[in-house]
């Protein structure tokens, strides 16, 4: 699962309200590389939960490699630098296993050799 | 004496797997009408057979285990046995032979603008996931093992519930479903899984929905097909089973109060003639039977055609070759319980999958009654009734 994916991820237990961002527990992640698209990453750019993102770089053990505040738009789209490091967060890091935790319920959707398992039990729906 | 009963598909799957269709004999000539939601059928009933209250209270509890609710998310029985379990055996193979992109989808991915994010609802085997490079997909399916062949090409998937998407809401550029809805069993699944897809695109992004038409191109494969009814008259046509006596019962539990009674009038063939209300010959019912067959019929459907007899409920069969059947006891198990059959004259274990085709007009209907939602495009494509939709 790759943190864009997980961007996008919400609890969808019945009478959730606050069930994003999942926290992510990661046991297992690797890297592997992608083609560096900059159109792809300032188009995605705004639809991206810049703490939501921050959060999950950092259960992977990143602490420093995306700045704390989202940038302004204008910036990623000039600074290379951290176009690749919003990129490498993005698109190259792969949580292989682990399992991510609703916030209001806890409920823990396990992720198995990167595939999240998000399906629900039947009191849950 | 005969009597007629119309039951909600979700209770006829539950019934099956207790064993309970086994002493319903069908009857030459009468009609078993099925809608979306039931199907319809009757069976002879001994006059002098006895109905025991303490079978009722034994399936009641049984019952509580079984979604047998109104929850629309909730999945029933007939999609567990025979959609999510049947994919879950067959996927390696299914994953193989499913390769070629159909045109019309291919278009619609292409058409997208670079950097999209396209959600494949139902992606199955992944075929279509990045396919037009330039944008980035993310597939879910309700199947395990498909996913993880999925995975293992390096696709973005997860497991997840049509019905019930895990995803933000307004997240994704577009959304495709390609055969996916046609094996939902009951039409508020059906229109909640299109709700899910608007949900979870942007305003203005695009969702390609596809399902198989009743009205197929090669009309002669629906002869391949099992109607419903005709698969559940299979399970239970067997007059010399054991069972035959007191299992009546047993059927007659699931279904709550109103009686329906069939006059003994035959009813022909093309099943044009409707079942008549009235008395039974040759006697009195059973009052504990009578009072429990029901007419209801759930979110019933009416066919675009007009013809409300049309059968749109089927089960399809996957034959999966000996060679490549898993040799694990499951494979035996399932055998055992009636979810495969060998076929050797075919060298292949034969599967069924449950299908609920769609008539012309129908993907619309279930768009109609959708808010924030306009049809940008329909149209019918090689045997499949398929919609563009744009979230407003």
């Amino acid at each position: 699962m790759r943190l864009l994916t997980h961007n996008m991820l919400a609890c969808n237990i019945k009478g959730v309200t606050n069930g994003y961002p999942l926290r992510l527990e990661a046991e297992k992640w690797v890297e592997k590389e992608v083609d560096f698209n900059a159109d792809f990453l300032r188009g995605v750019f705004p639809k991206i939960d810049w703490p939501a993102l921050v959060g999950a770089a950092r259960a992977l053990g990143f602490h420093d490699l995306l700045p704390v505040d989202a940038p302004d738009p204008s910036v990623l789209a000039s600074d290379d630098e951290l176009l690749r490091r919003f990129h490498r967060a993005l698109l190259q890091l792969h949580v292989e296993e682990g399992g991510l935790v609703c916030p209001e319920t806890s409920r823990r959707f396990p992720i198995n050799k990167g595939i999240p398992n998000m399906l629900l039990h039947e009191d849950e729906v | 004496m005969l009597l007629c009963v119309t039951l909600p598909v979700r209770s006829i799957s539950h019934l099956l797997e207790l064993g309970a269709f086994r002493p319903l004999v069908s009857v030459p000539g009468y009609s078993t009408r099925a809608t979306s939601e039931s199907v319809k059928f009757c069976i002879m009933v001994s006059s002098t057979e006895t109905m025991e209250v303490s079978k009722f209270t034994k399936l009641n509890s049984a019952r509580k285990s079984t979604p047998c609710s109104t929850n629309v998310r909730a999945t029933p029985d007939i999609e567990k046995t025979f959609v999510h379990r049947v994919y879950d055996a067959i996927a390696p193979h299914f994953s193989a032979t499913r390769f070629a992109k159909w045109p019309k989808v291919a278009s619609f991915l292409n058409s997208l603008s670079p950097g999209s994010i396209i959600l494949d609802a139902g992606c199955g085997n992944g075929k279509y996931l990045g396919f037009n490079p330039n944008c980035f997909y993310i597939g879910c399916d309700i199947s395990p093992p498909l996913m993880g062949i999925c995975a293992g090409k390096g696709h973005e998937v997860l497991v997840a519930d049509a019905v019930n998407l895990p995803y933000k809401t307004n997240f994704g550029d577009a959304a495709i479903s390609i055969a996916v809805l046609h094996h939902l069993s009951t039409e508020s699944r059906r229109r909640n899984a299109i709700e899910e897809l608007i949900r979870v695109v942007r305003k203005g992004g695009l969702v390609l929905i596809t399902v198989w038409a009743v009205e197929q191109e090669d009309s002669s494969l629906l002869s391949k097909w099992t109607p419903l009814s005709d698969k559940y008259n299979e399970a239970w046509v067997r007059p010399s089973s054991p069972r035959l006596h007191n299992s009546v019962a047993l059927v007659l539990e699931q279904i709550p109060e109103t009686n329906e009674v069939c006059s003994a009038t035959e009813i022909s063939k093309d099943q044009n003639a409707l079942p008549e209300d009235g008395e039974e010959d040759g006697g009195n019912d059973d009052t504990l039977a009578a009072s429990i067959f029901n007419g209801v019929q759930e979110d019933a459907v009416s066919s675009g055609s007009g013809d409300v007899e049309t059968n749109q409920e089927y089960f399809v069969p996957w034959h999966l070759p000996y060679h490549r059947a898993e040799v694990s006891g499951r494979l035996t198990t399932e055998i055992a319980n009636g979810l495969a059959k060998k076929d050797d004259k075919k060298g292949a274990v034969v599967y069924n999958r449950y299908y609920h085709v769609f008539v012309e007009g129908e993907l619309q209907r279930l768009v109609a009654g959708i808010d924030n939602v306009k049809t940008v495009e329909q149209f019918y494509d090689k045997s499949n009734w398929c919609v563009v939709l744009q979230k407003t």
